[in-house]
Formats: C-alpha cells, sequence, structure tokens
C-alpha cells in the first residue's frame, strides 16, 4: 500500500496533521492503536492562546465546536483551573463566582461525577449548593451490571433522553440560577448539550466525569470521520511493528493487522505516537527509547533523575521527549532522517516554542504539515 | 470504673498489639488499644505475607522453627479467612550445593515441619513458574497470610467483646504515680483533642517504635533496625510459595498472595530515625529483580506493582549494647523485674507468624500482674470471619449463586460477608474494578472497621492494591467516605495523601507498564480532575 503521508498515531495530532494534508489534495493513512490522549480530555486546549481562523475552521469544518473566552473551568473536583480556548459545551468562566445558587444534579449509582467535591468547592467560593439525584429507569437497566455505570454507557444511553432529563430538572430546579449536570451529553448528537441548555431557566455547566472524556471521545470522533470523509484512511486498532530505513530514509512500515503488505509514503511520515500512555515513549530500567525507530531521545541517564518524590510536583519523565530538527525532523544517531516529521506529546519538552499538551498536539501538526506541502 | 478507666492500655495497632488486646478482651478484661496513625502500618503490614512454615529457620534456628510449625497449624484453623494454604517448595539451582537439602529436611524434622524431597519434574508440574532447571525441591507447608486481614479481625474481635480502639491517637507522656505506671496521656491526629487514660497494666507492643516509648516511660530498650525491602508484582506468577533451598539469603521467597505476588526480601541496617520513612533504593530494586527472576524466570517480563520496604523490630540482649548479639526471637519484658517500672510491660521481637504467641506470653504476664486466672483460648477460637474453612463454601451459603464480586468478598471478609449489603444495584456497583469491591463492602468497612482515610481503607478492602494503583477507585471511594464521614474537605486532603502514598511505591520501580499508568494517573489528577 501506498500513501504520498503516512501518519503514525491516531491522536489529535495524527488527525490534525491527517485532516490539513488530505485538506491539501495529499493522499494519507493514519495507523492508529485506538487509544490516545483525546478519551481522557478536558475540554480546554491549555497553552493555545487565541486561535487563528485556521485552527477555528479546521473544527468548525469537523464538527467540533470551539470557542475562545480566556477565563476559568470548573474542573470536576470543584476547583478552576485557567484557559482560553475550550469546546463549546465546556464553559469558561470570566471569575470562579460562576453563580449565586447552584443546583448540582448527578445520576443516582453514578460514582464518576463528583456531586459532593463540586459543592464543597463552590461553597467555598460562597456560592449555595444543593445536590439532587436523577433517577431514570433506562439508566436503572444499565446499573444491572456492576461496572456499567460509566461515562461512555450512560452518554450512549441518555442522549435520546434529553427531553426527559429538561423535564426532570426542571422538577427539582427551584430558585437556583445555575444548574450543573456531567458531562455525558452528545457523545452521538452533538447538539444535545444546547438543547438541555434551552430546555432549563437556569444557566447549564456540564463538568467533567472521570475518564473516558465523553467531550473527549466525541471529539475524536468528529475528527476521525471528518478525516475519513476527505478520503484519509484510518487504520484502527493497528500497530507499526517494524520500520525500513535506508540512508536516513524511511522506506515503509509493516503494521500488525498487515504484516505482509507494507505500508510506503512516497513523500513523508509522521511520527505522532504520544507519551508513555500511548507508546510513543518506552522506559524501561535502563532507558527511555522510541520504540518504532529507535529514535534518539531527550532525557536523564540516571534513573532516580526520572522521578519528583511528590506526586503533585513536576515530573521531570513527562519532560522527555523524541529528539528534531528545528524544522521537527526526527534525529537518529544526531542526524535527522530525510523524510520522518514529529508531531504531538512524542516531543515532550524538547520543542518549548510549540506548548504542550493539546496546544503542542496542534500547533506542532500543524507545522509539520505545512512544511509536507513545502509551505 | 470510669470511662476513661480500663484493665489494660495497648499501644501499638500492629499484629502484636491487636492480637494481645483479643487475647486479653478474651480473659475478660476490659481493653484499649491506642494506634498513633491505623493498624498495620509498621512491620506487620510490610513483609512478604508468608505463612511460614519454619522451614527456612530450621537449620540455624531450631527454636523459631518450632514455634513456627506450631502456629502455622493454629492460624490455619482460627484465621482461615485470612489464609491461604498454597503449600511451599524450596528449589535447589544449579549453582547450590544439592547436599544442603539432606541437611534442611533432616533440621525441618527435627523441629516437627513435613519436609518431602520431590522431582524436579514434580515440583515443575506443582508449580508451571518455577525455574525449569532446578535440580531439587523439598515440598513444606508454607502458605500465605494477609496480614491487614488479620489484624483487622483481631481488632473486630477485640471490640466484639468490649474492647475499644483509637486509632490515630498518638501517646504523648505515661502518667505515674511513683514508680508505677498508671495510665497514658494521648493526642487525637485527627481533632488534636487531648485524653488521659488510665489502667494498671500497660503493654508498649509498638515493634521497633517501641525503643522510642520504653525511653518515654523511662526505660531502656535496644532495638535494632533492619530494613527489608520487598517487590510487589501485578500478577500472581505462581501458585506455591517458591523458596531457595540454601542458607537465608536476599531476595530468595517469592509468595503469592490475593491476585499478585511479592518478591522479597534485602536486609540492611538503618538508622533509627529513619524509621518513619524508609524508602526502597534503585540498588535494591535491581537486586530483587535478579534474585526473583532465579526462582521464577517469568518475573523478569511481569509489570511490577509497587516497592516497599518494612522494618524487622530486632532487638539487642541486654547485656551486649554493641548489639552483636541480635535476637530474632520473641522478646517479653517486665519492666518492674528488669527496671523496677511497675504496671509496664514490653512484647517485641519475633514475628507475623509468632503474634498470638507472643499476644499469650504478654497476656499471661499481664493476667498475672492482676491476679486473673484464665486459661488462653486464641488458639482454638476462630477468629470473626473464620468460622468457615474455605470462601467458596461461604459464598455459597450466603448467596446460593454468588458472583465474582461476592466470592471476592468472601475472600476477604470470609463469614462476615454476610453483613455486606447486596442483592440491589446501588450496594453492588463497583467501586474497585481490579479487586472487584462494591459499594456494599466498602460501606460494611466505614460502619465496622475503624476507617478514617482511603489508605485505611485500603488495608481492609484492597482498595486501590490492583493494578491501576487506585486511579479510578480512590475518587470513587473518596466520595462515598465523604458521606460517612460529613466532611468532603478533610478527604479531598485524605485523596491527595492516598495519590502520594501510592506514588512512593510505584516510582522506585517506575519505568513500563507502571510508568504509563503513573503517567495517565498524574495527567489525569493535575489537568483534567483539577484536584
Amino acid at each position: 500500500m501506498k500513501y504520498d503521508v503516512v501518519i503514525i498515531g491516531g491522536g489529535l495530532s495524527g488527525l490534525v496533521a491527517g485532516i490539513t494534508l488530505q485538506k491539501a489534495g495529499k493522499r494519507t493513512a493514519i495507523i492508529s492503536t485506538g487509544q490516545n490522549a483525546l478519551h481522557f480530555f478536558s475540554g480546554t486546549f491549555e497553552s493555545l492562546q487565541e486561535p487563528s481562523q485556521r485552527i477555528k475552521d479546521l473544527f468548525l469544518e469537523a464538527g467540533v465546536r470551539v470557542h475562545y473566552n480566556p477565563g476559568v473551568r470548573l474542573t470536576p473536583m470543584g476547583t478552576f483551573k485557567e484557559a482560553a480556548l475550550s469546546l463549546e459545551d465546556i464553559d469558561l468562566f470570566p471569575s470562579e463566582k460562576i453563580g449565586k445558587r447552584v443546583l448540582i444534579v448527578n445520576f443516582q449509582g453514578y460514582h464518576d461525577f463528583f456531586s459532593s467535591f463540586l459543592a464543597e468547592g463552590l461553597e467555598k467560593q460562597g456560592m449555595q449548593c444543593r445536590v439532587r439525584f436523577l433517577n431514570l429507569p433506562e439508566l436503572e437497566r444499565l446499573q444491572q451490571s456492576p461496572s456499567e455505570m460509566r461515562s461512555v454507557q450512560i452518554a450512549r444511553t441518555v442522549d435520546p433522553l434529553w427531553e426527559k432529563v429538561v423535564q426532570e430538572v426542571r422538577l427539582l430546579l427551584k430558585d437556583e440560577d445555575t444548574v450543573i449536570l456531567p458531562q455525558v451529553f452528545g457523545l452521538a448528537d452533538t447538539s444535545v448539550p444546547g438543547r438541555i441548555r434551552q430546555g432549563i431557566p437556569a444557566r447549564v455547566v456540564f463538568a467533567g466525569t472521570l475518564p473516558p472524556s465523553v467531550p473527549g471521545v466525541r471529539t475524536q470522533i468528529l475528527l476521525r470521520k471528518r478525516y475519513q470523509l476527505l478520503g484519509g484512511t484510518y487504520l484502527m486498532g493497528d500497530e507499526v511493528v517494524r520500520a525500513h530505513v535506508h540512508e536516513g530514509v524511511v522506506h515503509s512500515v509493516a503494521t500488525k493487522n498487515l504484516d505482509s503488505h507494507y505500508v510506503e509514503a512516497s513523500e513523508a511520515f509522521i511520527l505522532s505516537t504520544g507519551s508513555y500512555f500511548s507508546k510513543g515513549l518506552v522506559a524501561n530500567p535502563f532507558r527511555v527509547y522510541e520504540p518504532v525507530f529507535g529514535l534518539d531521545v531527550e532525557y536523564k541517564e540516571d534513573r532516580n533523575a526520572w522521578y519528583n518524590p511528590s506526586f503533585a510536583g513536576d515530573q521531570p519523565y513527562m519532560h522527555f521527549g523524541v529528539k528534531a530538527s528545528a524544522d521537527l525532523l526526527a534525529l537518529k544517531d544526531g542526524e535527522p532522517l530525510q523524510n520522518l516529521y514529529v508531531a504531538g506529546s512524542v516531543l515532550g519538552d524538547t520543542h518549548p516554542e510549540f506548548g504542550s499538551a493539546a496546544g503542542q498536539a496542534i500547533q506542532s501538526a500543524l507545522f509539520v504539515a505545512d512544511k509536507i506541502l513545502g509551505l | 470504673m470510669k470511662p476513661n478507666e480500663f484493665d489494660v492500655i495497648i499501644i501499638g495497632g500492629g499484629i502484636t498489639g491487636a492480637g494481645t488486646q483479643r487475647d486479653c478482651a478474651m480473659r475478660g478484661l476490659r481493653t484499649l488499644l491506642i494506634e498513633r496513625s491505623d493498624i498495620a502500618t509498621g512491620a506487620t503490614g510490610r513483609n512478604h505475607g508468608l505463612l511460614h512454615s519454619g522451614a527456612r529457620y530450621a537449620v540455624n534456628d531450631s527454636e523459631s522453627a518450632e514455634e513456627c510449625i506450631r502456629e502455622n497449624m493454629i492460624l490455619r484453623r482460627i484465621a482461615a479467612h485470612c489464609i491461604d494454604e498454597t503449600d511451599g517448595l524450596f528449589i535447589t539451582l544449579p549453582e547450590d550445593d544439592l547436599g544442603y537439602q539432606q541437611t534442611f529436611v533432616d533440621a525441618c524434622r527435627k523441629a516437627g515441619i513435613s519436609a518431602e524431597i520431590i522431582d524436579p519434574d514434580l515440583a515443575r508440574r506443582l508449580e508451571p513458574s518455577v525455574n525449569p532447571s532446578l535440580i531439587g525441591a523439598v515440598k513444606v507447608p508454607d502458605g500465605s497470610v494477609d496480614p491487614f486481614r488479620l489484624c483487622a479481625a483481631n481488632m473486630l474481635d477485640a471490640k466484639l467483646r468490649g474492647g475499644q480502639v483509637r486509632l490515630q491517637t498518638e501517646v504523648t507522656g505515661f502518667i505515674k504515680e511513683g514508680d508505677t505506671v498508671v495510665g497514658v496521656h494521648t493526642r487525637s491526629r485527627l481533632t488534636g483533642e487531648e485524653a488521659d487514660y488510665y489502667a494498671p497494666v500497660t503493654v508498649n507492643a509498638c515493634g521497633i517504635w517501641g525503643q522510642h516509648m520504653a525511653e518515654m516511660a523511662g526505660v531502656k530498650v535496644n532495638m535494632f533496625p533492619a530494613k527489608g525491602a520487598l517487590l510487589i508484582f501485578a500478577h500472581r506468577v505462581n501458585n506455591v510459595v517458591i523458596n531457595r533451598c540454601r542458607k537465608p539469603s536476599n531476595a530468595d521467597i517469592l509468595v503469592p498472595g490475593d491476585t499478585v505476588c511479592i518478591i522479597g526480601t534485602t536486609s540492611t541496617r538503618i538508622p533509627f530515625e529513619e524509621c518513619d520513612n524508609v524508602a526502597v533504593t534503585p540498588d535494591e530494586v535491581d537486586l530483587l529483580i535478579t534474585e526473583g527472576a532465579k526462582l521464577a524466570p517469568s518475573l523478569s517480563e511481569t509489570r511490577i506493582l509497587r516497592a516497599y520496604a518494612g522494618v524487622r523490630p530486632l532487638v539487642s540482649a541486654d547485656d551486649d549494647p554493641s548489639g552483636r548479639n541480635i535476637s530474632r526471637g520473641i522478646v517479653c519484658l517486665d519492666h518492674e523485674v528488669r527496671d523496677g517500672l511497675k504496671g509496664f510491660i514490653t512484647i517485641t521481637g519475633g514475628k507475623l507468624m509468632t503474634y498470638r504467641l507472643m499476644a499469650e506470653i504478654a497476656t499471661d504476664l499481664v493476667c498475672k500482674k492482676l491476679g486473673v486466672d484464665k486459661a488462653c483460648e486464641t488458639a482454638e477460637t476462630p477468629l470473626p470471619g473464620s468460622e468457615e474453612k474455605s470462601y467458596e463454601a461461604v459464598a455459597q451459603k450466603i448467596w446460593e449463586a454468588p458472583t465474582t464480586a461476592q466470592k471476592a468478598a468472601a475472600s476477604r471478609m470470609g463469614t462476615r460477608a454476610a453483613r455486606i449489603r447486596t442483592g440491589n444495584k446501588r450496594d453492588d456497583a463497583l467501586i474497585c474494578e481490579c479487586e472487584e469491591v462494591s459499594v456494599g463492602e466498602i460501606n460494611a468497612a466505614i460502619d465496622r472497621l475503624e476507617v478514617s482515610t482511603l489508605t485505611d481503607l485500603r488495608r481492609r478492602t484492597r482498595v486501590g492494591m490492583g493494578t491501576c494503583q487506585g486511579e479510578f477507585c480512590a475518587c470513587r471511594a473518596a466520595g462515598l467516605l465523604a458521606k460517612a464521614h460529613g466532611c468532603v474537605e478533610r478527604e479531598r486532603r485524605d485523596l491527595e495523601d492516598f495519590l502520594q502514598e501510592r506514588w512512593k511505591g510505584n516510582f522506585p520501580i517506575g519505568w513500563g507498564d507502571t510508568l504509563r499508568e503513573a503517567e495517565y494517573t498524574q495527567w489525569v489528577y493535575k489537568h483534567v480532575l483539577g484536584l
């Protein structure tokens, strides 16, 4: 199989690069193991300031509505974090005072939404909170199995029931000006969060749950669909097992599912395999390495220096990443490979000019796509 | 008697203290147990969880070996729900002296330990994970024991017999009348509240911290802190305990326990100041992995879940200040006879395996001082939860067609599992999916087993002990604790402490899947959840 560009890794950076290249007329393929950091996405793009029109368009065309509104996000634990750009159903507030009287509504038997922590956090900011539980018969069925009350399963159930949710919340609502609901809406039908907001005569805030993040999974699905609609080939549930590199040029890669068929790219490869969790970086007791190409990795030799003994402290290992040239060409044995670009969190902190996390994923992906397009 | 007056005060919530409280309560005494943090936080919960057959000590220390095998047989009777009767192998590898095997077997038999030389082929069949290059094997009645469960069951039995327990309570001083200890000053670490308690006898059962407690009372006990490091693997690689058939050395015991297995240990003298915060070094980790793989080669490919270390409460003989003459046996000091201080006893040394015997010795002395004449019954009376032998039978009896989660609960709580609210969706919802712990089981622990923090809950239910190391279940359980205690702010700090405690055991082995999991947890808590 031959493409113009082959992208290894189907998370945010792989998809952004893929969409950009497809739009510019390239034939591309994305090889994805299936799990990526979007599955635990907070819904806000850290380290991304006022986004360019290009980024806004890219999301909008995929049906991912984002808004730029610098302020603070309400976290699932009832604290606040600064952010500038977020998905449309994730509110950013000018201050921690998000209302005067707040009604927090959870589903009965759902332990992954922390209503008591939210209430305590908001009361600390001087708000009055009331916590109530909704009992939907449709969710009772989900509870037949003791581990089914999780975000995505609930999301699959509640989207069609949004009118009922609105009715029930209206019955619970007294004099509150703000209602907080778990972020489990709009997985299949992206209009649902907006409809719920319209139906409830108070400000509706969707607060996060334990992963998987429903807004994150939705974003991943929409971007993937957009990519496929543009003609991109998304090889889901597959991973690269071998790479064929000769004299500084990557010729092809072999994947687990397509064992004997090498995937070739005539123009370039992009490595966007994520960090440790997605196995873009692998640590063993002796070193940190990049498993596909054996690229140069920036890390500390002394294992003791990888960690901060404080859980909450900054962790050095999180800054490690694949070394790349200023053009984001991957380095191997100190020399850039001529057609292998690197994007996203596999870079670690080696190129701080691209920001971190979701911001880095987007900006490094666009940068790499532009390089391939000769822009 | 006033509410703050007791027959005996026991300081220390390890297995020795809990066992002593149970024994005292069974002899009809009014007991109070005081523990500065939680049950089983010292050496009790920081070892292999090996139900020693005594074989390890047979050659060099026949007294310990005999004590072990006697207690081994007793614990099988009285603590069935804390014990896994796995049996053990002592294997000889090509680099070991096969001649040692006969010496070993003879010594075992002399101590009353059944030790059967078996064919290496049979050993490979009994335990498929064992190093296939073994040239000799001896089968002994080793097993595994859950020290948290054992400790909780002793404490619970004491409570059911009228005993009182003050956890998270520190002894700040002794109340003396002349040359007699008559009580203790205490301060709650949760509320800061101070209280005095009185009893004619106080038992110092603080393990390695007993030296400090004795000092506070005005007497001297020389302890020798010896650190032992261990690793927990994420799978139960072996079903039979594997030991090396040679003189006891580093990292030569692999014990299966619940869903995991544990390799250990090392032995390093440490300064006293480090006892409260022992750390595992990279050298220790490397040694444990290398030596462990000699017992079961697949360990080198198995994910490591945690590294941890405990401090053995070794005591040096009174006439030997140099500490060269260290006893690994049980030490019971009557400070009235030894130092002229009345009303004060120290019980220390010994092992997890011999806790019941230690408790019996200490209680005999307490009873002698109080003029109580009642025989010890702890060797015959099952602990609460252990009235039935097999957890499958227990689960069957309670639920007829038990689910896997109910079976897991029965294996943790024994017959006490009957008290778990279950059979409805809300109570059956799983909080911890790795270890299958339900809302009902957690609430049962909160109701009966003195839980104030998530870490306490982990010791009693295994919440957060599985492969995710508390990533998700910690938050869920925190919600239940916040509700039970009616204080969310405290729970927020508790959750932070819990995650810090998990990380402490993760980073010394922070690579491979352990680092993946840790990265995920750190990312989710910091960036998504906003803790």
